[in-house]
């Protein structure tokens, strides 16, 4: 796919539909990749190592687990300056917006994120979550008369060199169309029947994938550290993260007290990632009730 | 939702629920409106360049989930109403949420209709149909609590059924309704029945009033759990509101732009980006 950098082919579009994800070769030259390791470097201190002690994200799979949690850090753009700006100009690469402007419509937006991902030779992998089936409304993807409408696509930008059996990054490439569910061992990477892929990228080059798409991490296995910065964006009109106007109180005030529990429920913010806050509800016809 | 009720639905993109008020809970909610009479307002003709939809403007009552106790309850009621609910947890799915309304249209004698807007080509994620392995999807359903009778041909809500499925887009005689090709349905109904239909994925309007009592339908707008329309959402959308202060302090116009949250409805408002040619990104002209 020997194209611009800055305009997405006819190849790409062919192969985004197709498998679900997209790889563009060196978006970032090797001073730009230098400058974002060296920010990461500055706030050191403040990765945070997930705990395994639960089970961690490979969910008990023996595929998947590891010595030690993934490590993680967030805030890159609030960051002062000068380390925040590396970050910015990810957030509208033009990398990015050329390919998100087709694949997700103009007007996509940041839905969350960014979240640096970071492992250590050792480190446990992440079972592998999404897929066609069951439909996800926030991230479905669908293509119609010639155009992509993909809600939600992280873009993962690589600051370190991944090498076949690396680790990291794997998905079940074509899987956002699939109708069927994932079996168990899929997710689990167990038994994977073939269909697991780990694409192999060097620093600089930037990855996009549907979230609707099967995906998750395998156990990192190089010595050098992995380093993946994900942004989160959705379409327009879609949200995941339920931002901070999200209680029936917080978006229309005081008066929605004097409404019933059920009432309210129908009166939150958009959005999926609620943490079990979300009262859902239920009726036979005759009465209305919380869940 | 019977078998029968989720077939009409996917075929059609509407559904109208008989009955679901009694002749009492309409007379409350009746004489409620008559009360309040003088606070409704009208706006401009929704008939556009129709000539088959022209009249006069449309009238409106605001605010009824504010008036006063008791007054407000009638309405507050329809909010997460049994029967609307046990229909938009198989609609939209568990979650369902009112993204903007409730519209009070109170048409006179003469209003005029509105063209018919929505359908399934283009395609608009944050309202389309899906149906998936036997199970119904839309991002968008508007419910229209009905407190008057309606005949046939004497106007009110009309859509084109089976449009949500349409990949072609729509003729502009039918969105006009000046050459509708037989296509355009005007639902009977009476006063308690409630019609779902799916808003703007399908094509739907209204035909001008030709009752002398007037329209009375008062129109609720669900979405899916994490479909953003209108309402609210436009309110809170600008960055420096959406998101923490130091996340968006000192960003570029075009960085700024992808930081709007998220509503469809934004008429302009937020900046869209293109990249030249040389890769620059700038805010679309």
């Amino acid at each position: 796919m020997g194209n611009s950098l800055y305009t997405v082919s006819e190849e790409e579009k062919y192969f985004f539909d197709l498998r679900g994800y997209l790889v563009v070769r060196g978006a970032l030259s090797a001073d730009e990749v230098k400058t974002c390791n060296d920010a990461i470097d500055h706030y050191g201190d403040e990765i945070r190592t997930r705990s395994i002690e639960d089970g961690g994200l490979a969910r008990g799979s023996s595929a998947l687990t590891g010595q030690e949690g993934r490590r993680e850090l967030t805030g890159m753009l609030g960051w002062p300056e000068p380390y925040r700006e590396p970050f910015r100009k990810l957030l509208v690469h033009p990398v990015v917006v050329s390919r998100l402007n087709e694949f997700s419509g103009k007007g996509f937006r940041l839905d969350h994120g960014p979240l640096l991902i970071s492992a250590h030779k050792g480190a446990e992998g992440h079972t592998l979550h999404g897929g066609g089936e069951p439909f996800s409304q926030s991230v479905w993807y669908h293509q119609q008369n010639g155009k992509i409408f993909c809600r939600g696509i992280t873009v993962a930008w690589q600051l370190t060199d991944v090498n076949e059996g690396d680790g990291g990054f794997a998905c079940v490439p074509g899987s956002h169309k699939t109708a069927e569910p994932t079996p168990a061992e899929v997710r689990s990477v167990e038994d994977d029947m073939g269909l697991v892929y780990q694409p192999v990228m060097k620093a600089g080059d930037v990855l996009f994938f549907a979230e609707t798409m099967t995906h998750g991490t395998l156990p990192w296995r190089s010595d050098g550290e992995r380093r993946s910065v994900l942004y989160k964006y959705a379409s327009r009109a879609a949200a995941r993260a339920v931002g901070k106007f999200f209680t029936p109180e917080d978006r229309y005030g005081d008066w929605v007290g004097e409404l019933t529990p059920e009432q309210q429920a129908v009166l939150y913010g958009p959005g999926v990632h609620h943490s079990g806050q979300l009262p859902l509800l239920e009726s036979d016809g005759e009465t209305t009730r919380v869940v | 939702m019977d078998a029968r009720e989720r077939y009409f639905w996917d075929l059609t993109g509407y559904l109208v629920v008989k009955g679901v008020l009694s002749k009492e809970e309409v007379a409350r909610a009746n004489d409620i409106v008559d009360r309040y009479w003088d606070r409704v307002e009208v706006g401009g003709s929704t008939a556009r360049d129709s000539v088959a939809f022209a009249g006069t403007g449309r009238p409106m009552m605001p605010g009824i989930l504010e008036f006063p106790k008791p007054d407000c309850e009638p309405f507050r009621e329809m909010l997460a109403h049994p029967v609307l609910v046990k229909y938009l947890n198989v609609m939209c799915d568990k979650g369902f949420r009112l993204d903007h309304g409730p519209m009070f249209i109170v048409s006179n004698k003469g209003t005029a209709g509105h063209t018919m807007h929505g359908n399934g080509e283009p395609h608009r994620p944050h309202v389309a149909y899906h149906h998936q392995n036997g199970e119904p999807w839309v991002g968008g359903v508007t419910v229209a609590w009905q407190l008057h009778d309606c005949e046939e041909g004497m106007g009110g809500f009309a859509c084109v059924p089976s449009s949500h499925k349409a990949m072609f887009p729509t003729p502009k005689g039918v969105h006009t309704g000046d050459d509708d090709m037989g296509l355009i349905k005007q639902p009977v109904v009476e006063a308690g029945d409630v019609i779902f239909f799916m808003d703007s994925a399908q094509a739907h309007g209204a035909t001008p009033w030709k009752l002398d009592t007037t329209r009375r339908s008062i129109l609720f707008k669900y979405t899916a759990r994490t479909c953003v329309r209108s309402g609210l959402a436009q309110e809170v959308s600008p960055p420096e509101i959406y998101w923490d202060r130091e996340i968006v302090e000192g960003m570029t116009a075009e960085q700024l732009s992808v930081m709007y949250g998220p509503y469809s409805n934004h008429r302009g408002r937020v900046p869209f980006l293109e990249v030249c040619d040389d890769g620059v990104v700038r805010i679309e002209a």
